[in-house]
């Protein structure tokens, strides 16, 4: 199965999912021709123009994943979701330095060399972006209220 | 004369020592981004987009310090081409052609100094023209109306479609998938809430620095997990670096020619630098066809003509989006996202309203190519010994910053979590072969492009014939058709 034809026949699904819900608009009033309707509908009649042909002509697939690569680029997404999570009840120094310890690592670096240096990575980075740079960075559990 | 008048206002704005030091440090960041292989000057300013918006610099300066990383990077980017043959960005993709060969006979140092020199008169040549036709094209651009904007932008879609990547229709639908973006949100004219999903956080429509990174710079983590393997790239030996007049001699009509080819490639809309370096070699390469010509062996003139036409296009990409708000690449989109987030909108009456932002843009830019000439000759050393920096340091530090960038503008969870939704659905559109680039520009223009849309239907009552009403529309639509024809004229006659 080609990718191109499957992300065709998705995006066409979406299109006309897209069009039925701005066909469906419920507008009060409008002093206006075109509306807040029209545009959308053109939207995803181009879209769907496309997504057919994209379906009668696909390109080859030329990404071949290996099993390797689809472990890492899960477990990078899988980290990042986790540092999405932790971000705010953890703070900001205990998440970083566990996924700065696991994306050093998955990178090629020692375990041990990794967890240094994202040890020494978040508590610099949290001075120089939160009391340098007056971001709205989180402090978490452990060091605040 | 106006224009000098205008230039030392955008100087006293430029020379201010928050500005000068931002450009410094704008330059000297641009520089390490495109230098180091895999991020390039979009990425470079899309993690900085959100640092600069929330630490809550003046616009000007924000802009300032953005550009200064763009166009940074586009000197940056030959560093790693000429040594490693590992092109820092696509801008510098021809680079290599000319730049690896002279570094393994041992020339690096000559390589990178001429480029830098290259690099710095293509800007500056750019800038001169920018300096000149700017003013020139934003008094036209006055005169335009709705109509007259709605036809910019197909004009500005159809280049891209016809100029980046191999498959028209893929860049279509990545237009067509950032002006759908755009629409979510409430309505401007009507009130009504579209496509929310009945989710809060989207009712202000879909936030443009979330798209920005995590369509860039998370997938971009995504494809360096990918990629990475364990090897060490072996540096070639910089050897002596100098310019020599001879140098340069030769290659001044070369530098020349790709200045001015370079700025009119970067101010077509939706085409940029890697467009624009290929056209000044192509060139280039046929103009010494016969003469004693070495290119793809270390021949200088395919070193000046690439490099000089990046710096110039990059130049050149910012005309049309401070003058019209169309953005005339993907990195200055990005740019003009940031400039509508501080309520600035780019157009015509910019240069006259704010000069302090258009001029003081204009004005930090001789200042900045004037530190990257010294950055890049005396201080190349720091930055070749940068360029070995492990990316198992890097890529924690890309991470963090673009978590710290996203989560401090609002202060909330979901913005996170919606980031990696889009970085992974951008990833999987790299992988299909779609570019991001149009997904940008039809997120950024999305909303300008219904407005004026509606606007021009509204002004005829409905019929649709107000879009070829005056001298300027038939113009548009005429270039646009040109847009189309051309590329596949071209295409044929190679043949």
């Amino acid at each position: 199965m080609l990718y191109d034809r499957i992300f065709a026949g998705a995006f066409l699904v979406l299109s006309g999912l897209i069009a039925w819900t701005a066909y469906h608009f419920n507008v009060p009033f409008q002093y206006e021709p075109l509306g807040p309707k029209a545009f959308p509908l053109i939207l995803s009649g181009i879209a769907a123009l496309c997504c057919v042909w994209l379906f009668i002509k696909p390109s080859q697939n030329t990404w071949h994943p290996t099993k390797e690569v689809w472990v890492k680029i899960l477990s990078g997404l899988g980290i990042m979701v986790l540092y999405a999570a932790l971000f705010e009840k953890a703070g900001f120094i205990i998440s970083t330095t566990l996924v700065g310890t696991i994306f050093s690592w998955l990178f090629g670096e020692k375990l041990l060399k990794a967890f240094l240096y994202a040890l020494v990575l978040s508590p610099i980075s949290y001075f120089l972006l939160a009391d340098l740079m007056q971001l709205n960075v989180p402090v978490g559990i452990l060091f605040g209220e | 004369m106006d224009v000098f008048h205008y230039l030392a206002l955008g100087f006293s704005v430029a020379l201010t020592p928050l500005n000068l030091g931002l450009v410094l440090a704008g330059c000297f960041i641009g520089t390490l981004i495109g230098s180091l292989p895999g991020i390039g000057p979009i990425n470079g300013v899309a993690i900085l987009l959100p640092l600069a918006y929330s630490v809550g610099l003046p616009p000007e300066s924000a802009l300032i310090l953005l550009a200064g990383v763009y166009y940074g990077a586009e000197y940056g980017g030959r560093i790693s081409s000429i040594l490693l043959n590992v092109p820092g960005d696509a801008g510098a993709i021809m680079t290599t052609l000319d730049g690896y060969p002279m570094a393994k006979r041992g020339e690096g140092g000559r390589a990178l100094a001429l480029s830098a020199v290259s690099s710095f008169f293509g800007s500056m040549g750019a800038l001169l023209l920018m300096v000149i036709f700017a003013p020139l094209l934003s008094k036209l651009a006055i005169q335009f109306g709705p109509s007259e904007y709605v036809w910019l932008m197909i004009f500005a879609f159809t280049c891209l479609a016809t100029m980046v990547g191999k498959r028209p229709i893929k860049t279509i639908v990545g237009v067509v998938i950032g002006l759908l973006l755009a629409t979510v949100g409430i309505d401007s004219g009507t009130g009504i809430l579209r496509f929310t999903m009945g989710i809060p956080n989207l009712f202000d429509g879909v936030d443009f620095l979330v798209v920005v990174i995590g369509m860039f710079a998370i997938s971009e983590v995504l494809i360096l997990l990918e990629s990475w393997a364990r090897n060490d790239l072996k540096l070639t030996p910089v050897g002596k670096s100098f310019v020599s007049f001879a140098d340069l001699m030769a290659v001044k009509w070369v530098i020349f020619r790709s200045t001015i080819s370079g700025f009119l490639i970067g101010v077509l809309p939706g085409t940029g630098a890697s467009i624009a370096s290929a056209v000044a070699y192509g060139t280039e390469k046929r103009f010494a066809e016969g003469k004693e010509e070495h290119f793809g062996q270390g021949d200088i003139r395919g070193l000046a003509a690439p490099e000089a036409a990046n710096n110039a296009s990059a130049a050149g990409s910012m005309v049309p989006m401070l003058t019209l708000g169309i953005p005339g690449s993907g990195t200055t989109a990005i740019l003009l996202g940031a400039l509508l987030m501080f309520n600035i909108t780019p157009g015509p009456l910019l240069f006259e309203q704010q000069p302090n932002i258009a001029w003081g843009l204009i004005a930090s830019m001789f200042i900045g190519n004037i530190a990257l000439l010294v950055m890049n000759l005396p201080l190349i050393g720091l930055f070749v010994r940068l360029l070995s920096i492990k990316q198992s340091y890097l890529v924690p530090v890309i991470v963090m910053l673009t978590f710290v960038g996203i989560y401090s503008i609002h202060g909330d969870t979901f913005d996170l979590f919606f980031m990696i939704v889009l970085g992974v659905f951008a990833f999987i559109l790299r992988k299909l072969g779609f570019s991001l680039a149009p997904v940008i520009l039809g997120l950024v223009l999305g909303k300008v492009l219904e407005e004026n849309l509606r606007r021009a239907l509204s002004i005829s009552g409905g019929d649709w014939f107000i879009l070829f009403d005056g001298a300027i529309t038939y113009v548009l639509a005429i270039a646009t058709v040109l847009a189309i024809v051309l590329p596949k004229v071209m295409k044929l006659r190679k043949k």
